[in-house]
């Protein structure tokens, strides 16, 4: 009351809580920032992989710092790596065991949850077959928890239909690395963002999605730097040259600069016939299909910009060549790294510092997840159709060579389709909120209502997917357990356990032991373990002598150097940027990489009269995915509190929209409404734009869930829209 | 086919693409040395640097504890050109720490000093009273309210942390290196302070903004910097009414014109009512006592006149406590029939005519370009003018003729000055004033019909029944000062296109 009064006349201005100090690792700062314990992490949003601290005081966390002299971040972060302390007490945080009965949720024990998970997806599996379980999980656990879940998915629930979002994002990526070079795995490291003297960023808006990268990028001032991308995004703005190509164009470019450089003979015959095959046809093919004119035409660049492109690049000392979702998020994502790939392997220089075709990740555990893996691929890269894979593997597991599937189940969106169809009757979605990034929401809905038992696994509760859940398991998040990240240039690092999760809130890892415990196979599968520890020193003897060799790694040895990338093997002490294929040897039988002839197909939902614009989509800096953490961060949700849509003022006058109208944006799918527009220059005539983290306007509403036919990846960065007025606030007579 | 010899810059017009503007050097974010004599520190803002990632923004909000909605530094927006070939830039502000502080010079209670030895404009939460003047002062929208605090704050280039020899938060949080500490020779920067115009800020000019800003070297497709537009432009919204302070405007005024009125029927012979000078003085004290409920620490009102040598708040301030003393001393000399009442009542009429001048210049400010007109200082007087007497009919202190055709005169001026104003500001190539201009016509346009409606009724009226004319008067003078504090569009630097989300009520 006195304190009321006293605020209320001002005589207590707060000054208290607003206080400095002079923090001992902080300097000046405020005082709430005040940490008894610093914590060294990595960042757990995005693949860039910064070294991070969080500190902590009384058990909380009250702040993060860069990790000063990380070789990634050189101690930066970016805005939500800076509030990332935030997240951990977000009131969305799912806390307790909740299960639905009669439409509402009801608390419930972990033992009761596990019982009642293991009990329902075991009566569904001996009613449908074992098949019939499907799991999606997430590119944001840790290495050993991947690693866990996909043992305990493939071996003791015994379902093959277990995949990642991580093919939402990544699938092309690793599909085209391994049709490329026999393997997944980003051959380069950052250090070829300053060891290059041509970079092409094809895709790619690292400014708003990487911006920590933008220093590497920055950081070489002699680099001629082009960005080919339809839209002018920030990143655009840093290139010497951008490339506004028509959506969807970039194997015509690719096609184009390949043609020019086998016509100037700008390739290195000699390293084509030693460490390639296919030259001869990817040649003829080219010459035939793809004269510079026809890459002109398709791209809507002039030629003479695509054979400067194919000069600059093809007389690099080392050309860098870095794609993100602009090349994945597409129907023929897979073949366009092809085509990326092809470009590398023509000139010969691949594996040099500075010359790799480099696909930057999206989580910041993608790469884990496909190291790991069991979804596309056997841990470490071994393939499914591989018996001499199976055999390995099965020897260090002590189990039967049969009990490893002999092929990959079911793919992200064909689990979708097999929930839709009723052939998958129960769901373990892990991590991530299907219901707001996956495409064609509606066609989704249809299909997570088909279930019989949908569990969620998550660290916030309610997310719109973990709504529709029968049940839902409360985990820790980053900052609440241990393990470790892989970034994008294959760098292991340290993820720390800084808090104790709230409520009743698990680790992944100690959730999945419940349920192999329940499950009976906890002795058979995880004879032993207690920590996630125990769960790389498994995975150091399963990567052992793979691509992904971690054996040579200790918890200690990573903290220490802020992170090592593999191959790491055993003996090995070299810390210094390391890239794969530095010999010209690649992962196929005959160690030889192929050169792949691809062509460039229109996008499947081209747009028509009725549908006359074409809808791109991306990312904000300030948000991450589909925003149940940084929305509960207050700064960021600040400064981007609404989805928007771009079009450009042509479009706009003929519409007769103004700036800040609210529009409907209608695919042939489905609509989402009262999107904020915003008339810019910085998107095409014809397309328009929109970010996709806001669940309140998603922008999948729209989307197409048209898949790659090799990769699984959705093809969300092209559909035909129309767009119409909803109201117009404040409109001028 | 045209033979491009390998990294030349292939020429701007020929092709779809944009070509690099940006800059190659690297200088050092710290200055290396403290200010020397005639010196003192300041930002600089590399452009071309920035990625627009707003990293600098939660830095700096984690340094202060400040709440999501209150950011000490922010990042705008701008862009011009034709796709392909568009420019799109970021600018990120602090404060600017300038030569002529305009937070400082309008400060009422100096809460506010320029430290002799940095240069660092510093505030003062103890010493501030949440009056929130600065942040019609400053043309950059630096100070910032705290309503949690009542009072207001702003970047101080993290004093404690230049100190200690540490950069400040968002120096050490830009990925890309875009913002240093530099140090300005004074002098020089008073001659050609060039270097802190930028497209998107408000001219340097208004109080000697310290900021050096780079812009990118040579923009693509033959673009200007001035055709690079501020992307918030669209983005008007209505500002705080400020009820508190229509209120004391409307009153002091009406008090002012009420007491005029009756010294002046007094003056040419009529007789006036022994208490009629108690009303002006009721209302000027009712007015008085509701001011400080404008502030954020109504508790240290008593200290808005420390700076009546420079702060027109503070001049406000006394002008208007004298012209209650002296509207006390009037009425009490009426009452008690002394023969001073008319020296008294002319001193009264005198400080109040002050006061009112006073509230016109505590609004003629540039940061304020729609309040910054000559237009504010005949609107306030021609208030006193248009209520005075009509109060003095209504209650049957005076009558007339002339009070009737004066009351009536100073309508059509007041409706006139009105639409002169909004004319001049319709007319304007200032962003600022045309926004303005169209959120009256548009957002406000309710209460700009009330406005001219009310006057109208008060003009016609006022011969008949003088009660109705008086209260639609007053109602008329009201929807003035609403529209007055609703209708301006501050200078600020450019912000973010969406419109920041503001705090849960």
């Amino acid at each position: 009351m006195m304190q009321g009064l006293g605020r209320l006349l001002g005589i207590d201005n707060l000054s208290e809580k607003y206080a400095y100090v002079d923090d001992p690792a902080l300097g000046h700062t405020s005082a709430r920032r005040t940490a008894e314990r610093w914590v060294k992490t990595t960042c757990g949003y995005c693949s860039v992989g910064c070294g991070m601290e969080i500190g902590v005081r009384a058990g909380k966390p009250v702040a993060v710092r860069g990790w000063e002299d990380h070789p990634v971040s050189l101690g930066k972060l970016c805005p939500k790596g800076l509030s990332e302390h935030q997240t951990l007490a977000a009131p969305n945080r799912a806390i307790h065991p909740l299960r639905k009965r009669n439409g509402r949720f009801e608390r419930v024990t972990w033992d009761q949850a596990i019982d009642q998970m293991v009990t329902e997806i075991r009566y569904i599996q001996a009613l449908h077959g074992p098949d019939s379980f499907g799991v999606i999980g997430t590119g944001q656990l840790v290495t050993e928890e991947f690693y866990t879940l996909g043992k305990l998915v493939q071996l003791g629930f015994g379902t093959k239909n277990y995949d990642g979002n991580t093919t939402l994002c990544m699938a092309s990526a690793v599909s085209g690395y391994k049709r490329s070079f026999g393997c997944d795995g980003p051959p380069g490291a950052y250090d070829d963002f300053r060891a290059a003297d041509v970079i092409l960023l094809i895709g790619a808006n690292i400014a708003d999605n990487h911006p920590v990268l933008c220093q590497h990028l920055e950081g070489n001032r002699e680099a001629f730097k082009i960005v080919a991308d339809p839209r002018v995004t920030k990143t655009a703005m840093l290139a010497d040259l951008h490339l506004a190509l028509k959506p969807r164009s970039d194997i015509a470019l690719l096609n184009g600069i390949a043609r020019v450089l086998i016509d100037e003979n700008l390739i290195d015959r000699a390293y084509i016939d030693q460490h390639t095959e296919g030259f001869d046809d990817l040649s003829a093919f080219l010459k035939k299909e793809w004269p510079v004119e026809r890459a002109a035409a398709v791209t809507g660049l002039a030629a003479d910009v695509i054979v400067h492109v194919a000069r600059v690049y093809g007389r690099a000392r080392a050309g860098f060549l870095a794609w993100t979702m602009g090349v994945n998020h597409s129907t023929q994502g897979a073949e366009t790294v092809n085509a990326i790939c092809n470009l590398s392997l023509l000139t010969g220089k691949l594996g040099q510092p500075g010359a790799s075709p480099f696909s930057i990740t999206g989580q910041c555990n993608a790469m884990g997840t496909r190291e790991t893996g069991f979804a596309s691929s056997l841990p470490g890269y071994r393939k499914f159709e591989n018996a001499a894979h199976r055999e390995e593997l099965a020897n260090i597991w002590g189990v039967p060579a049969a009990r490893i599937p002999s092929a990959r189940g079911l793919a992200y969106p064909d689990i979708i389709q097999a929930a839709a169809d009723g052939q998958i009757k129960a769901l373990w979605i892990i991590a991530t909120n299907p219901v707001v990034s996956f495409p064609n929401k509606p066609q989704l809905e249809r299909a997570l209502s088909n279930l019989d038992f949908l569990v969620v696994q998550d660290g916030f509760h309610p997310t719109p997917t973990s709504e529709l859940a029968d049940l839902v398991l409360p985990a820790a998040i980053w900052g609440e357990k241990e393990g470790t990240y892989t970034n994008s240039e294959r760098r292991v690092s340290k993820v720390n356990k800084a808090v104790e999760p709230p409520g009743e809130a698990r680790s992944d890892f100690e959730v999945l032991l419940h349920l192999a415990t329940r499950l009976g196979c906890r002795q058979e599968l995880f004879p032993g373990w207690t920590e996630p520890k125990d769960a790389f020193e498994e995975w150091k003897r399963v990567s052992r002598g793979r691509l992904c060799d971690y054996s040579g790694m200790t918890y200690e040895l990573i903290e220490k150097h802020g992170g090592l990338q593999w191959p790491f093997p055993e003996s090995h002490t070299d810390v210094s940027p390391s890239r794969l294929y530095t010999d010209g040897h690649f992962e196929f039988d005959n160690g030889k990489a192929r050169l792949i002839a691809v062509d460039c197909q229109p996008f499947p939902d081209a747009p028509t009269d009725e549908f006359p614009l074409v809808l791109n989509t991306g990312r904000t800096v300030e948000h991450w995915h589909t925003r149940t953490k940084t929305a509960q961060v207050a700064i960021l949700e600040r400064m981007a509190p609404n989805a928007w849509l771009e079009m450009n003022p042509s479009d706009a006058q003929r519409l007769g929209f103004r700036s800040h109208d609210r529009v409907n944006v209608t695919s042939r799918r489905g609509h989402v409404d009262r999107v904020e527009l915003r008339i810019t220059q910085i998107v095409a005539p014809g397309q328009v734009f929109m970010p996709f983290h806001f669940s309140e306007t998603n922008v999948n509403e729209v989307t197409q869930d048209a898949f790659d036919p090799i990769s699984r990846e959705p093809n969300y960065k092209q559909c035909a829209v129309h767009v119409t007025l909803s109201d117009s606030p404040g409109r001028r007579p | 086919m045209v033979e491009l010899p390998l990294l030349e810059q292939p020429a701007r017009h020929s092709f779809p693409l944009r070509v690099s503007s940006r800059v190659a050097d690297s200088p050092a974010l710290m200055p290396g040395r403290a200010p020397r004599s005639g010196e003192q520190y300041r930002f600089h803002f590399d452009m071309a640097k920035c990625i627009g990632c707003k990293c600098c923004v939660v830095a700096c909000n984690e340094q202060n504890g400040n709440p999501a909605e209150i950011n000490w530094r922010r990042v705008g927006e701008i862009e011009g050109g034709v796709y392909p070939l568009v420019e799109r830039w970021h600018l990120s502000m602090g404060c600017n720490h300038c030569l002529e502080p305009s937070c400082l010079i309008g400060c009422p209670v100096e809460a506010f000093t320029k430290d002799p030895a940095t240069g660092i404009v510093d505030h003062n939460a103890d010493i501030c009273i949440g009056c929130q003047y600065c942040t019609w002062n400053c043309s950059y929208g630096v100070p910032q309210y705290n309503p949690e605090r009542g009072v207001v704050g702003k970047c101080d280039m993290c004093h404690g942390r230049l100190n200690q020899g540490d950069s400040p938060a968002c120096v050490n949080a830009c990925p890309e290196g875009a913002i240093a500490i530099e140090i300005v020779d004074i002098a020089a920067w008073l001659r050609d302070h060039a270097g802190a115009e930028a497209p998107g800020m408000p001219s340097s000019e208004d109080s000697f903004s310290t900021t050096r800003i780079s812009l990118p070297a040579g923009l693509g497709a033959g673009l200007q910097p001035a055709d690079l537009q501020r992307v918030d432009l669209e983005r008007v919204h209505a500002q705080d009414p400020h009820w508190s302070l229509i209120f004391l405007l409307v009153l002091t005024q009406l008090a002012v014109g009420a007491l005029g009125t009756l010294w002046a029927l007094n003056l040419v012979g009529a007789v006036l009512a022994s208490w009629a000078a108690l009303v002006p003085l009721a209302i000027a004290g009712v007015a008085l006592a509701a001011a400080p409920l404008h502030l954020g620490r109504p508790a240290f009102a008593h200290r808005a006149i420390r700076n009546w040598k420079r702060s027109w708040l503070s001049r406000e301030v006394l002008a208007l406590s004298l012209f209650a003393g002296a509207a006390a001393a009037y009425a009490g000399a009426l009452f008690l029939n002394l023969p001073i009442a008319p020296i008294a009542g002319g001193c009264a009429l005198a400080a109040g005519l002050a006061g009112v001048a006073c509230s016109a210049r505590i609004y003629m400010v540039p940061a304020r370009p729609a309040w910054n007109l000559n237009f504010t200082l005949t609107d306030f007087g021609l208030t006193c003018a248009v209520l005075g007497p009509r109060l003095v009919l209504a209650a049957g202190l005076g009558r007339g003729n002339g009070l009737i055709a004066f009351a009536i005169m100073a309508s059509i001026l007041q409706c006139g000055n009105s639409v002169a104003r909004l004319i001049t500001m319709w007319r304007s190539p200032a962003h600022e004033l045309s926004s303005a201009a169209r959120l009256v016509r548009n957002t406000l346009r309710r209460v700009l019909i009330a406005r001219f409606v009310c006057t109208a009724l008060a003009l016609v009226l006022v011969p008949f029944s003088p009660i109705p004319a008086f209260l639609f008067a007053l109602a008329g003078e009201t929807a003035g000062r609403y529209l007055f504090f609703a209708g301006v569009v501050p200078k600020s630097m450019a912000s973010t296109y969406l419109t920041p989300k503001e705090a849960a009520a």
